[in-house]
């Protein structure tokens, strides 16, 4: 009896359900499960902010929210968004899934595992905890700029639960990537070369790599803040010789290999799901891993293009790279049109998502871009237009496949599918919202609104365009809303889906769905990076063996 | 209000300094780039959705290929082309918008504060200050060179006038210098670019552009005159 089958039959003896086998859980695939419940109510809560913001914005000079109340309001839709959905559903998706696509039984460190897990959820809620507190929560955006973010009059103990919270969250992620870069290099089953590997897990990979380095940087600058606030340092006060431009420089050498782990994994969901239903294999696999790592490591020299108009960050440079990191993305948009040629395209939910994804990403490519040149950056920075470039990349980029990754693995995760028209309805709706809220802020910003503002003068066709957004974002609640319906009619029906139900690529889809405790009774030989394909296509198979 | 011109692209006011020219015509550069490369990347998306839709009568896999090397090779060598070329244009504009000028009409020291600002003319001896809820008036003439120094005493703010397409950051600790030369009269709606806390939304300030005659008027009779005091503004 080899070790992993006596470590298998002693685990299935201990499945167990009920609250407390999910809270000791270390099996990925639960955690996973975790990941989604747990990233998913903070999407839900992050949205419903949205909806505020956008309910504010709806007319001119509007005073429905308090500045300090809205303050708050778009400092936690922004953490939340990206702290605590976006990114960490990614890490769920991979905490279910690379096991799987690489044949292994678990994560390399599963007790880790755990922990990374329980981090993230209760750096979550120590972010929202601030609301709890007399002064309310941190209210100084996202990125938390100092010296504004060391004041201590106006920001108070929601400030600190703020940095706290984030710190706990960025470590959690730091010993998820630990744990995705060994279990790849480590425990990938017999066959599975790393030229082998699906993108999706290649992209979680390249995204652990840009956390490793870029996480602690996070996590440093936020210790320097609490030193400011509470232990008498002046790390960010330039008069007591500190300097305000240093906070800007650490945070986004942090911030700009951030938005790449916000959009890295989708890039490999995107990937797969377009593959499946192109009925095709994935076109140019090395060109595009070869992308990936291209952008990871490009990622790394640009943070300053977030500073050009601070005037301390001249040196050409950086917009040269930020230029630069178009052309890997590029190329994997060619290579996503390429898997899509010469195939027969079925347009069932996710691949419904996935295109939606092209089409939004490409707009926020394009923006991006634009504000890598720093004379168009000069009027861009800070504007409405900077909100309609980053909400097409994370929103329209990053939430569509998240939809998608949703549509397509849920039958593997649960056994059942969720229902395809209502599906497709909940595309219609999110993809019209989306595009209604974000598409009029373009123009917004290039006729000079700013953002982060609670309020806003009458100027000629402001109210209209950002009424056209509010209505928008509605119309994006109802598709969210649609699809929370679609889970309760798709898990009272529960029409078993089957192992394979797509016909997908990885080895995810050659075992059952859901997978037993420790994921496979049989591997099947994996001779290319679509080893379930070639099961059930020896005749291809044959043919197209590398 | 405004003095605009109808611009082709969105409605992007068309810029009242003479720096702002090179940086209109950025725009125009990467606006119909960006509106090309969409064309052809929403033209082939298209033809793959409507062309390779799979069809009743499809009964086998289609072709199983994986790759093109040429084909690679032009998708990634035509859009390096592509960035160098915006690059070195968007660099040449850069160098021409921060360019200071040898000698500058006026001297004008921006101080952003919460939540106003702070526009002070030392060789004229003309202090204008506004206050959280009265915004202030900046005055400057046509067609001369003003030289400004833009600075905060507290947290970060940015110095924005849309219509100019320009802003620069004020930072505690450091002086951000750079000239404008305002080309059309009018007055114009300027803002706090960067998020300062309570009331960011509201640190707005106005821009008159005014004759040279009217500018030595202006200045004579605002001379030690403050709007509100220094210490006020503090």
């Amino acid at each position: 009896m080899s070790a992993v089958a006596v470590r298998r039959s002693i685990d299935e003896s201990r499945v167990r359900d009920g609250l407390l086998a999910w809270l000791a859980t270390t099996d990925h695939k639960r955690i996973g499960i975790l990941y989604f419940a747990a990233t998913f109510a903070y999407f839900l809560v992050a949205g419903a902010l949205a909806l505020a913001i956008r309910a504010q914005l709806a007319i001119a000079n509007n005073h429905l929210i308090a500045a300090h109340a809205y303050n708050e309001i778009f400092t936690l839709h922004g953490t939340a968004m990206i702290f605590l959905f976006v990114a960490p559903f990614a890490l769920g998706l991979g905490n279910y899934l690379v096991p799987l696509q690489i044949g292994a039984p678990d994560m390399a460190f599963p007790r880790l595992n755990a922990f990374s897990f329980w981090l993230f959820l209760f750096g979550g809620l120590t972010v929202f905890a601030g609301s709890l507190t007399v002064t309310g929560a941190a209210a100084t955006g996202w990125t938390a700029y100092a010296p504004l973010s060391s004041l201590k009059v106006g920001f108070g103990a929601g400030q600190d639960l703020w940095i706290v919270g984030v710190m706990l969250v960025s470590t959690s992620s730091i010993l998820t990537a630990c744990n995705f870069i060994t279990t790849v290099f480590i425990y990938r089953t017999p066959g599975m070369t790393m030229w082998r590997i699906p993108i999706f897990t290649w992209e979680i990979v390249a995204t652990s790599l840009l956390i490793l380095m870029a996480f602690p940087m996070l996590t440093a600058v936020l210790i320097m803040l609490l030193v400011d606030r509470h232990l008498g340092g002046h790390f960010f006060d330039p008069s007591l010789g500190g300097s305000a431009i240093l906070y800007q420089h650490l945070f986004w050498f942090f911030g700009h290999p951030e938005v790449y782990v916000l959009i890295l994994p989708y890039f490999g969901v995107v990937t797969e799901v377009i593959a499946v239903f192109s009925r095709k294999p994935v076109f140019g696999y090395t060109g595009l891993v070869l992308a990936t790592f291209a952008i990871a490591g490009l990622s790394m020299g640009v943070w300053a293009h977030h500073m050009f108009t601070t005037g301390a960050a001249v040196d050409p440079f950086f917009s040269a790279v930020s230029f630069l990191i178009a052309v890997p993305t590029g190329v994997k948009f060619f290579n996503w049109i390429g898997t899509m040629w010469g195939g027969q395209l079925t347009f069932p939910p996710p691949m419904l998502f996935a295109i939606g994804f092209l089409l939004n990403f490409l707009i926020g490519g394009i923006t991006g871009v634009m504000v890598a040149s720093p004379p168009i950056d000069f009027h861009a920075r800070d504007s409405y237009f900077l909100v309609a470039h980053f909400h097409y990349t994370i929103g329209g980029g990053s939430m569509f496949a998240i939809f998608a990754a949703i549509f397509f693995w849920f039958p593997k995760v649960f056994g059942y599918k969720l229902d395809d028209r209502l599906g497709t309805w909940t595309f219609w709706l999110v993809f019209l919202g989306f595009n209604m809220t974000f598409f009029p802020m373009h123009f917004l910003g290039v006729m000079g609104m700013v953002r982060r503002v609670y309020t806003y003068p009458d100027l000629p066709g402001w109210a209209a365009l950002n009424g056209v957004a509010s209505v928008g974002a509605a119309i994006q609640a109802a598709g969210v809303l649609l699809f929370l319906a679609n889970l309760v009619v798709s898990t009272w029906r529960r029409v078993p889906a089957g192992d394979n139900p797509w016909d997908g690529n990885s080895l995810e889809w050659a075992t059952s769905s859901p997978p037993p405790q420790l994921n496979f009774h049989r591997i099947p030989p994996v001779r290319s990076e679509r080893p379930t394909f070639d099961f059930h296509h020896p005749e291809i198979a044959k043919k197209t063996a590398r | 209000m405004r003095d605009r011109e109808p611009s082709r692209m969105m409605p992007l006011p068309s810029g009242a300094t003479a720096q702002a020219v090179a940086l209109h015509q950025m725009w125009a550069v990467f606006f119909w780039s960006g509106i090309g490369v969409a064309a052809v990347v929403y033209g082939l998306i298209a033809w793959c959705l409507i062309r390779y839709r799979k069809r009743t009568t499809d009964r086998e896999l289609p072709v199983q290929f994986r790759r093109n090397d040429r084909m690679e090779l032009v998708y990634t060598g035509v859009p390096i082309l592509m960035v160098v070329a915006l690059f070195f244009i968007s660099d040449a504009a850069e160098r021409h918008v921060e360019t200071i000028a040898a000698h500058e009409d006026v001297v004008v020291d921006v101080t952003g504060f919460r939540w106003s600002w702070r526009f002070e003319y030392p060789k004229l001896g003309v202090s204008v200050a506004g206050e959280r809820g009265r915004p202030p008036e900046f005055v400057l003439p046509i067609d001369e060179t003003t030289r400004l120094n833009v600075t905060s005493v507290d947290v970060d703010h940015s110095f924005w006038v849309p219509d100019f397409l320009f802003k620069r950051d004020a930072i505690p600790g450091l002086r951000n210098v750079f000239d404008w030369t305002p080309k059309k009269l009018g007055t114009y709606r300027g803002e706090c670019g960067e998020f300062c806390g309570l009331d960011h939304a509201t640190m707005s300030f106005a821009v008159r552009v005014v004759s040279h005659d009217a500018f030595v008027r202006w200045a004579a009779a605002h001379r030690r005159v403050a709007f509100v005091s220094h210490e006020a503004a503090r």
